[in-house]
């Protein structure tokens, strides 16, 4: 599907102003060979290795992604037909599997109730809920434990080996049979625990230990001793426990039997998800389970008051910030490249070493230090300036503070820039200029400038798309505050990302579906702004 | 050919990943068993020597036993687990997690959490709402060894979660050099700190750290001596989240008393004062009087000196009720999707062989975290060593273990801004109103 | 995904083709114009250039000192710390070598190993890439090219929660390349390893074609183009954009925070901010420490490179 168009090669070989490089080379060797034969067989290698244990863990998308990440990487090197793509596929291979998956996986997410208390399947939400509320048994007796095989000592079938603590009584306990005594004589008891039993293979605590994780043969291994009571490992102890609910899979109900009370799924008001509850409305408990949702998500952005007020308001300040802040630090950045610019100044250089040194500090550090700067009574701007302001602790001044911030930042970053673009202006044009009678300021902003813009406006738009994702200047300044009484979600200099961040992982619960739908809806906005502003870029350069 | 070296390329990154496995690796804070040191059969410790071999690459879990904890605790939290390491045969490791909370339920959801978690109770009602810690079943004479505080913090819906090992609240520290006395009433505190103000010797008389944001946790001993509360109680003694006391007249009445130390009032509380610097300002002489917890010590000690300042519990106002502060307890948790179930549950609940529940582990947590043990004895013995850990103690014993219910979480934002808000000079009862009236309706439509 | 933007190629490197070396670093020739300048033309046309040189050092300049002084400051909060350090105390380097539970050289080796991964592999295939959209002409080139751009700008951190799946599932598999590991983490750095793309795909552009055909018509293959006669060339746009990657992989930290958690993983800015978030008090000085020792090897890299970054381009022509 690629085409190549192969330049014509209609100039002399003298062309080249660089003809020294020893183009004789044999570079069709025999090595070359080998070496791309070896990388190839390495890549499969690896597959196949992979394959046994994929397929063992049931890991199909993995498998699938797997050969055909193989598939391309041999089609596209082996063939040898499609140039271009054997420069982009290694850089791509790595965008698709580590950005653009999961950010597939991040849409996907977007229509779910994933987040706190969402987080696993409605059977294992009603398991931990029954479990959970099982307790000891009043006066009910506990036991030295260890487990015992009469088959294999990784496979099973497994027996608790017990001796009560309380009368030194042996006992063998089955899921099947139940608690069963044994005699004394086939036993060993050493210290309160038995040590050897007849016809069985008793393992160490590393071996039960190995199998009592999550999901191995002894989680969740209950010995049932009467109706309603079974015996629980906990450590190397066994507990006789009793649970009073009850889950009625028909029904979809869960009924506590010492109380009567019968409680059933419900839809809390969240609208995303569901409880169960007694006839009051009480919550039997605050676990809840995923929950496939639609475009729940979607619509609660656009109808529910409590984020529509906000979410306009932050959209609105997001793009002042990223606007403010590229033409901040570029503006300074120009001033002072353009200040710097005569080769007759002295210490040129030790300038430059002094204006770039904040873009040398790493960003999380610079940004908690100014933190404390914007301090009403302690801090170093009110007592360099000798103003009292209370920086974080009003909305403007807080937009302020963090534009300010902002700038000292990023403004070494715009001053490298301008100063190399700056230097590769040709001189030949500015002389042509002042020739026109240009001088000064008009030559700046008839002919510089204009070419300036042109080489950096591209790094512009990028710089405004990371700015309009800045989360670190967000977080690390003020956390998205001041907030008002009357709005913990959204505060003054809250930006889209850090109050999607608040929502997906804030101390309020977390809500990873609904964050994902707010990210999903970011992404489409960064990318449509970034693409208009391309086009105007594009026009520029059309324009020269 | 030509084009390997694309190919090529990828290769050697491969391989230089795999390398960089190797050696950037490794295995942290991990104890292995020296052989033939315990008790335990030999066929168990056969395992890995200690050294570097190749099976030592670093991947999460490679322990017996895994622990989540954060930076301030994993000293003290690192300790314990290598005894009990040691006394079983086993290796341990014990990981300092960044937001261990949030990063613990997302592991642990996904298989990839660690086997017991150490940290803050009020963890404790978001753990369970996920499924993601084990109820602990222990009977009532194990856990009689405790402070009672403690205990009924760990228990969450009548079932015991965690096993605590210390026990923090707010306290008063006052620089002796212009606060001298042990007060009755923080009145008189504030007066004394007040003078040093007014003297210029001081910059504060009393920092309560509140930030531009307000916050609830420092500001709790001084609003409830005000007749504020946060959640009712109900009929078992847990937070009752349809009772909530922020808009009430009561939560009202109690702002008016904050908004009289306000920038309206005598100035003593300041948005100015936060968790950033109320301790460093403290230390360093600037203050008359400090609310903070045991944490500060080791900073205040280093500033002021020994004898630079006094400890005790917070006073409440002249005339009004005790200053009831939030008590924390530090405890252990056992996961419910971790790989070794059977150590977790014999390390947190077991009585012997170096596990928690027992005399010497508490003691090697103090001795390594400094925090006021939450069993009984150890903390009676560190007190007759060092009287400060029996102040420290006594505070978290007057204090009200902070709601671990879900409900909490919608309060800290709204009323920290309330707060922020009197001390600025806002209308303290309208400010309360709207407040309460947000808690309670994000609490309505979760 | 690097999160820093990056200068186009336009605007640096664009003399390497005149003057491949970038050593040759100009001074003014003896008797230039700053020579002659004196007295009150000196004034008008320089003076004002200093002063604003001098303010703005020092606005760049004063927070960085903080840092310094409160690294000095045995108290160490900002709050405390005055510009010029009134105690001087190096205990708070000290306890960067002392402290087992908070090894912050062996961070420090982590972050340089995982930057130095990135900032290669990164290069290496945004040059691979860049090559191609520069030098071939195909279908969906500039659909791609944008495309690129759009996706490069989606956060990350957006994605922590679908990319922390992932890596369990790749942990059961690849445990090498799990959670809690460089090489893992290193491999979700690399899902923006196509970030210096533009940068260096403007570079090219302004490298006439006439040199690739004409070593084509010597009967070089597209490869030995690519390595033998532009590559060489790339040497300061290489160096700009490896350090903007560098100070990329330095300061980030959410993914870090989330997928690596033993001590001895730990890269400078989670290990660092883990201190700081556990106990901001205790911790200030420390941290101003670490910071200094941070700093102080990245500016002189700067300074070392500066040549590359700015030197190297006094001289030739801008395209078009």
């Amino acid at each position: 599907m690629t085409q190549i168009l192969t330049p014509t090669p209609q100039r002399r070989k003298d062309a080249s102003p660089r003809r020294r490089h020893p183009l004789a080379i044999d570079a069709r060797s025999s090595g070359g060979l080998v070496a791309k034969i070896v990388s190839l067989g390495l890549v499969l290698a690896l597959a196949v290795a992979l394959t046994p244990t994929l397929v063992a863990t049931a890991n199909w998308a993995f498998l699938i992604m797997l050969w055909a990440v193989v598939a391309v990487v041999v089609a596209v090197y082996l063939t040898g037909r499609i140039v271009p793509a054997k420069y982009l596929l290694p850089g791509v291979l790595m965008l698709v599997l580590f950005l653009i998956y999961p950010i597939i996986l991040t849409f996907q997410l977007s229509t779910t109730n994933y987040g706190d208390g969402t987080r696993s399947s409605k059977e294992a939400a009603v398991a931990r809920i029954v479990g959970t509320s099982a307790v000891q048994v009043p006066d009910g007796a506990v036991y030295s434990l260890v487990v015992g095989t009469q088959g294999a000592i990784t496979t099973g079938p497994f027996e608790m080996l017990l001796v009560d603590t309380a009368t030194e009584q042996a006992y063998v306990g089955s899921e099947e049979e139940g608690l069963t005594e044994l005699p004394a004589d086939t036993v060993t008891v050493d210290a309160g625990q038995i040590t050897a039993a007849e016809g069985y293979t008793i393992l160490t605590r590393q071996e039960q230990n190995d199998l009592s994780g999550a999901g191995q043969p002894l989680d969740g291994f209950a010995v049932p001793v009467n109706d309603d009571t079974v015996i629980k490992a906990q450590g190397f102890q066994a507990i006789e426990m009793r649970t009073p609910l009850i889950y009625d899979e028909a029904a979809d109900t869960i009924t506590n039997v010492d109380t009567g009370v019968v409680y059933t799924a419900e839809r809390a008001p969240s609208g995303d998800r569901s409880y169960f509850v007694d006839d009051a409305g009480q919550r039997l408990a605050t676990q809840s389970w995923s929950e496939n949702v639609g475009t729940f998500n979607f619509e609660r952005i656009f109808s529910d008051q409590r984020i529509t007020g906000p979410f306009l308001s932050i959209l609105g300040w997001t793009l002042v910030f990223a606007v403010g802040s590229v033409g901040s630090t570029f503006a300074l950045g120009l001033l002072l490249a353009v200040t710097l610019n005569d080769t007759r100044m002295r210490g040129q250089r030790a300038f430059r070493s002094f204006l770039i040194m904040p873009y040398a500090i790493p960003g999380f550090i610079s940004l908690m230090v100014w933190a404390g700067f914007w301090n009403r009574d302690y801090g170093l701007v009110n007592d360099m300036l000798g103003t009292g302001i209370d920086w974080f602790g009003d909305a403007t001044w807080a937009k302020v503070a963090v534009l300010l911030t902002n700038l000292w930042m990023g403004f070494p970053y715009m001053f490298l820039i301008c100063t190399g673009a700056l230097q590769s202006i040709p001189s030949d044009l500015k002389e042509a200029a002042s020739i026109d009678g240009a001088t000064g300021f008009g030559q700046f902003r008839r002919i510089v400038f204009p070419l300036l813009l042109v080489s950096t406006a591209p790094l512009l738009v990028s710089s405004f798309a990371f700015n309009f994702n800045n989360f670190n200047a967000i977080q690390l300044l003020t956390k998205g505050g001041p907030f008002s009484p009357d709005n913990p979600t959204a505060g003054g200099t809250d930006i889209l990302i850090s109050y999607t961040y608040r929502l997906a992982f804030g101390s309020g619960g977390s809500q990873i579906g609904f964050a994902s739908a707010v990210s999903v809806l970011l992404f489409v906005l960064t990318g449509v702004l970034a693409a208009i502003q391309f086009r105007g870029t594009r026009k520029l350069e059309e324009m020269n | 050919m030509r084009r390997t070296t694309i190919t090529a390329a990828i290769a050697t990154t491969a391989l230089l990943l795999t390398a960089c496995g190797g050696g950037g690796g490794g295995s942290e804070e991990t104890t292995s068993p020296e052989a033939g040191d315990s008790e335990t059969s030999a066929e168990e410790t056969s395992a890995a020597p200690e050294g570097e071999e190749e099976e030592t690459v670093a991947v999460r879990g490679d322990e017996d036993l895994v622990i989540w904890t954060d930076d301030v605790k994993l000293d003290a939290v690192t300790a314990a687990a290598e005894a009990f390491g040691e006394a079983n045969g086993i290796s341990v490791g014990v990981q300092a997690i960044v937001n261990t909370r949030t990063d613990f339920i997302t592991a642990n959801e996904a298989g990839n959490g660690p086997d017991v978690l150490v940290g803050a109770h009020d963890w404790i009602g978001q753990l369970v709402a996920n499924g993601a810690i084990d109820p602990l079943q222990l009977g009532a004479d194990a856990l009689g060894g405790y402070a009672e505080r403690a205990v009924s913090a760990v228990t969450y819906n009548g079932q015991l979660y965690g096993i605590p090992y210390g026990v923090e609240s707010l306290v008063l520290y006052c620089n002796t050099a212009y606060a001298p006395d042990t007060y009755a009433t923080l009145d008189d505190a504030i007066a004394a700190g007040q003078a040093a103000k007014d003297a210029g010797q001081v910059d504060s008389a009393l920092n309560v750290a509140q930030g531009v944001d307000g916050d609830p946790y420092n500001m709790q001993p001084l609003y409830t001596s005000a007749g504020g509360y946060l959640f009712g109680l109900t009929a078992d003694g847990t937070p009752d989240p349809a009772d909530l006391g922020v808009g009430t007249p009561e939560g009202q009445a109690a702002a008016a008393k904050l908004a009289e130390l306000g920038s309206a009032g005598s100035g003593v509380l300041s948005t100015a004062i936060s968790g950033d610097n109320a301790i460093a300002l403290f230390a360093d002489g600037r203050a008359g009087c400090l609310i903070s917890g045991p944490w500060a010590l080791g900073d205040v000690t280093t500033g002021l000196g020994e004898d630079g300042f006094t400890v005790q519990p917070i006073p409440g106002f002249a005339g009004m009720g005790p200053a009831v502060p939030f008590m924390g307890a530090q405890a252990f948790y056992v996961a419910s999707n971790g790989a070794n179930k059977s150590f977790a549950q014999a390390f947190v609940t077991g009585t012997t062989g170096g596990a928690l529940n027992s005399e010497d582990t508490m003691q090697i947590l103090f001795d390594n975290a400094n925090l006021p043990p939450a069993m009984t004895s150890v903390r009676e013995a560190a007190a007759a060593a060092d009287p400060l850990v029996g102040v420290f103690g006594d505070a978290a014993d007057q204090a009200q273990p902070m709601p671990a219910i879900p409900a909490m979480d919608q309060v800290w934002t709204p009323l920290g801004q309330a707060y922020a808000a009197i001390i600025g000079g806002a209308d303290p009862a309208g400010t309360m109103t709207t407040a309460g009236e947000t808690i309670s309706a994000a609490i309505a439509s979760s | 995904m690097t999160s820093a933007p990056t200068p186009t190629a336009a605007t640096v490197a664009t003399t390497a083709v005149v003057k491949p070396s970038p050593r040759g670093r100009r001074r003014p020739p003896k008797g230039a114009p700053a020579d002659r300048l004196t007295g009150a033309r000196w004034w008008r046309t320089l003076s004002w250039r200093y002063l604003v040189g001098v303010v703005a050092c020092i606005y760049a300049v004063i927070p960085i000192l903080y840092i310094v002084s409160a690294s000095l400051n045995p108290i160490g909060s900002v709050a405390s710390t005055d510009l010029i350090p009134t105690v001087v105390s190096f205990a708070n380097f000290e306890q960067l070598w002392n402290n087992p539970s908070r090894p912050f050289f062996r961070w420090a080796l982590n972050t340089v190993v995982v930057a130095l991964v990135v900032v290669v592999v990164q290069l290496i295939f945004s040059c691979f890439a860049a090559y191609a959209f520069s030098r071939f002409r195909f279908r969906g080139r500039r659909a791609g090219l944008l495309s690129l751009l759009l996706i490069l700008m989606f956060p990350q951190i957006l994605v922590t929660v679908a990319l922390f799946q992932m890596f369990s599932i790749v942990g059961e598999v690849l445990p090498a390349f799990g959670l809690d590991t460089l090489p893992g983490y290193i491999l979700i750095m690399l899902g923006g390893s196509l970030g210096q793309v533009y940068l260096i795909k403007g570079f090219f552009d302004t490298v006439p074609i006439e040199l690739d055909e004409a070593a084509k018509i010597d009967g070089a293959s597209h490869l030995q183009v690519f390595f033998r006669i532009l590559l060489p060339l790339l040497q300061s746009i290489l160096v700009i954009s490896g350090l903007l990657v560098f100070v990329g992989v330095i300061g980030e930290f959410l993914l870090a925070s989330i997928f690596l958690r033993s001590t001895d993983v730990k890269t400078i800015a989670v290990g660092m901010q883990g201190v700081l978030a556990a106990d901001q008090s205790n911790n200030l000085g420390w941290f101003a420490a670490g910071s200094v020792v941070i700093a102080v090897p990245i500016i002189l890299l700067f300074q070392y490179l500066q040549r590359y970054i700015v030197g190297g381009i006094t001289a030739g022509a801008v395209k078009g």
